[in-house]
């Protein structure tokens, strides 16, 4: 406990000392671990293992951005908006896939499919500018979720972060989530002690879909361009997924120290004064988080955070 | 006596296997009926048409008077049937207190009510001591163990064990046989599948004998014993039916 | 109005390259058959191969066909390689590993072949890059008559080994049943690898004869296990006649569909037919309904 109120306070004054690059690269981590919890919600705690998380991600930024863009809808509460959209998707996408008994890689699948169609869809509507993407000019900060300055963007994305990681915990201490571990492990056993599985399933990836739009939301807050090639793309699932399964599924810690590790590694390498954005470095670095993945899940296939503990 | 469990005439085939025949029985309230037949018989899909894993081609099941014919497997435990596994299916990589706990929320929402509950249930099965193990780090013997306590902890009026006596040495059989009475005693009614026989001649008060699917014998157990239809079924299995 | 030469014509391609979208989704099917593991990175063992015979042409002319006698043993063993290296060592491990960890190697894969080539896209012209035969109303391009008829016969050669030889039935054995394989003497270690070694082959012999019609990046091979990953649903997972049929079906929707709508929406539709046989008929075209 002593070790996470420390840890939040060096946290909380690490912009002051921090250069932009650096500050930039713990934004970026910070909103990595954030998804990868959203992520682990569903795939780490109920085992629902999707490959399609970027279609709520990216439900997620377009939904605050056109409703900024068109309605001039502040994205704090546009984020919201995104995050219900989202969940209300993931809920009629999971209530009509689980029906037909969808498992394992098939699940996976279908996920990816339904990513990719809407992707597929996004390239080809007008009314979010398909291929070209949206530019977002803002003009009020803070009121419309815009900061002239990086450092509150840190704190959003470390407040985000904080709520995450207790919103884990708490679904660990709940009987949602032990219903959820039951999914996970055996779903005939779980069926078989009461637990409604298909509800359970649903409500898992409904959850998590609407957690992953609010990280799509910060993504257009910050970086101020969407498009279909940027956010539903399978870059974010990789992201999610990576800094999850490295650091340690079914854990509220795992994702966060697994993303923690790629992305504030690969932001801050891509940043390196001397080694200037160097073009092999970046590669390189990115084979060694290839490598790094491969052998933490043959050796460690319980992730980082089952380093030091006991093993029963 | 109050009919708890009534199974009309239910039948099964998987592609061209006619796993269950016009199967019928009945459990009432308080009883414990056994189920006995050669391997193969159609035991364990007889407990998951009952239960709902499988939906009958043909016939009712009826428990504690609500059709849950092809009902959802938890709808049916929520109504009060548990059941075991032939094969323990643990969940792996939860301890043995969450497991049962898992069980235990299937009446009592609360997690501190649960709790208190499955650790109630561990005492009677023995396992407080293991509480913190996960799953995976149990021997049989106990895996099985865990799998009547999670199917206690959800509160049954009905448990449906499926072979609990296999593997087990004789005073251990002893103890299960005891085990079972004592559950029976404290009100839940038991249908149980067994090939040891000892334990379930013992233990039932009425047998239903399975062979291909159909049942060929109904009947208390020192009728049984001397049928020849019960003995010519099981000739070919080497057993004694002392 | 659309003309039906022009129809025709964008069948026949459709065919073409539907012959060799089967052979790439037969590697794959093949290896999930036996092994039970989606390889996400068969993809880029496409990729890979292009590159190769991409250097074999630009360094010492070496034609991409005659490139074969040294691209096909050296994925056949590249993919012996990677299957003692990791492949073995999560064949027991749960779908979500070999999900994880093929999707590792297909970042290692990918991001070598971007430090040694960088991002770009390259193409190379051989003699017949641009040549085609006329029949009728259509025109045929050798360089895509080639791609198929070769995809084709590896799709025969590698059906007779599995159903002619000692081999093709060990490695049926082993994907049918692999306890009862082991049990009556079959090395399953060794018949997981010689299947992964044979779809990685068939991946990089597809790789290979594309590459005189088409453009690499080491960003392509998230096209091709997409397109594997439909294509092996579609005919059934694990069945090779499956997987041919899927990928002239697969090949014949790309390219009629082009004639009418975006590429990306046609990808769109694609993956829409994905889902539906994964909901309806998961078993596919060809594979057997399990209770």
């Amino acid at each position: 406990m002593t070790l996470a109120v420390a840890i939040l306070a060096l946290a909380l004054v690490l912009p002051v000392a921090a250069g932009p690059h650096l500050l930039t690269a713990t934004i970026v981590a910070l909103h990595a671990a954030f998804m990868a919890l959203a992520w682990n919600l569903a795939a780490g705690y109920a085992g629902q293992f999707s490959l399609g998380h970027s279609l709520f991600y990216g439900i997620g930024a377009y939904a605050s951005t056109v409703l900024y863009v068109r309605l001039g809808l502040t994205p704090w509460a546009g984020m919201f908006v995104g995050a219900l959209l989202a969940g209300v998707v993931g809920t009629l996408l999971a209530l009509g896939v689980y029906r037909y008994k969808v498992h394992g890689i098939f699940f996976a699948l279908v996920t990816l499919g339904a990513a990719e169609v809407a992707k597929g869809i996004a390239d080809n509507w007008a009314f979010i500018k398909g291929p070209v993407g949206i530019l977002l000019t803002m003009q009020h900060a803070p009121r419309d979720f815009f900061f002239l300055r990086r450092e509150p963007y840190y704190y959003v994305a470390l407040a985000m972060l904080v709520v995450m990681i207790l919103v884990s915990l708490a679904l660990e201490r709940s009987r949602l989530g032990q219903f959820f571990l039951a999914v996970r492990e055996d779903e005939q056993a779980a069926e078989a002690s009461g637990v409604d599985t298909y509800r359970y399933k649903t409500v898992a990836i409904g959850l998590s879909a609407a957690l992953t739009a609010f990280a799509g939301s910060f993504y257009a807050q910050f970086y101020l361009y969407i498009s279909p090639d940027t956010v539903l793309v399978f870059e974010p699932q990789l992201t999610m997924m990576l800094g999850t399964m490295v650091g340690g599924a079914g854990t509220a810690l795992g994702p966060v120290i697994g993303s923690i590790l790629f992305s504030g590694l690969g932001e801050a390498l891509r940043n390196l004064p001397f080694l200037e954005g160097t073009r092999q470095v970046v590669i390189g670095s990115k084979m060694v988080y290839a490598v790094l993945l491969i052998v933490v899940l043959i050796y460690l296939p319980g992730g980082l955070v089952t380093l030091g503990q006991k093993r029963a | 006596m109050a009919v708890l469990l009534d199974v009309q005439s239910v039948s099964k085939a998987f592609g061209g296997l006619q796993a269950l025949s016009s199967v019928s029985f009945t459990v009432g309230a308080g009883e414990i009926v056994g189920i006995i037949g050669p391997n193969g018989a159609g035991k364990t899909t007889l407990f998951n048409v009952v239960t709902g894993v499988y939906a009958p081609d043909r016939g009712r099941v009826v428990f504690r008077g609500e059709d849950v014919t092809g009902a959802a497997p938890h709808h049916v435990c929520k109504l009060g049937a548990a059941r075991t596994f032939q094969v323990s299916k643990p969940f792996a990589a939860l301890t043995v207190l969450q497991t049962v706990r898992i069980g235990a929320l299937n009446r009592i929402p609360d997690m501190a009510g649960a709790t208190a509950k499955a650790l109630e249930v561990l005492e009677l099965m023995g396992l407080v001591a293991k509480r913190d193990e996960p799953g995976r780090a149990l021997t049989v013997m106990e895996r099985k163990r865990l799998e009547m306590a999670r199917a206690l902890a959800t509160q049954p009026s009905l448990l449906l064990l499926d072979e609990v006596a296999a593997g087990l040495r004789p005073n251990e059989i002893q103890d299960m046989i005891a085990l079972v009475r004592g559950i029976a005693a404290g009100g839940v009614s038991v249908l149980i599948i067994e090939h040891v026989l000892e334990a379930v001649l013992r233990l039932s008060g009425r047998i239903v004998v399975l062979n291909h699917g159909e049942v060929i014998a109904q009947g208390r157990p020192d009728e049984l014993v001397n049928d020849p239809r019960v003995i010519d079924a099981y000739l070919g299995e080497a057993y004694s039916l002392a | 109005m659309i003309g039906l030469d022009v129809i025709l014509q964008a069948g026949l391609s459709g065919l073409f390259m539907g012959s060799v979208y089967a052979l790439i989704a037969i590697g794959f099917t093949l290896v999930f058959g036996v092994t039970n593991i989606v390889n996400f990175a068969h993809g880029n063992f496409v990729m890979a191969a292009m590159f190769v015979t991409y250097l074999l042409f630009k360094t010492a002319h070496v034609d991409p066909y005659l490139g074969l006698v040294v691209v096909l043993p050296l994925f056949f063993g590249f993919g012996a390689l990677v299957y003692a290296l990791v492949i073995r060592r999560i064949v027991d491990a749960p779908h979500s590993a070999h999900m994880m960890v093929t999707l590792g190697l297909l970042i290692f894969l990918e991001n070598l072949a971007n430090l040694f080539f960088g991002g770009d896209l390259r193409g190379i012209t051989t003699v017949y890059t641009t040549s085609s035969l006329v029949v009728g109303a259509v025109s045929v391009p050798i360089a895509r008559l080639g791609a198929a008829a070769v995809s084709l016969a590896a799709v025969v050669a590698l059906a007779l080994v599995l159903h002619r030889t000692s081999l093709g039935k060990a490695i049926r054995a082993a994907a049918n049943n692999p306890e009862g394989a082991a049990l009556v003497g079959i090395d399953v270690g060794r018949v997981y690898r010689i299947a992964f070694s044979l779809g990685t082959a068939a991946a990089a012999l597809a790789g290979a004869v594309v590459m005189p019609f088409s453009l690499v990046s080491p960003f392509v091979g998230g096209e091709f296990i997409l397109k594997a990953f439909v294509i092996a649903v579609l005919g059934g997972l694990g069945s090779v006649a499956g997987a041919l049929i899927g990928g002239l079906l697969i090949g014949l929707v790309e390219a009629l569909s082009s004639l009418y709508i975006s590429a990306s929406l046609g990808n769109a539709i694609v993956f829409a037919i994905l889902i539906a046989v994964l909901l309806y008929r998961p078993w596919g075209i060809l594979g057997q309904a399990r209770v």
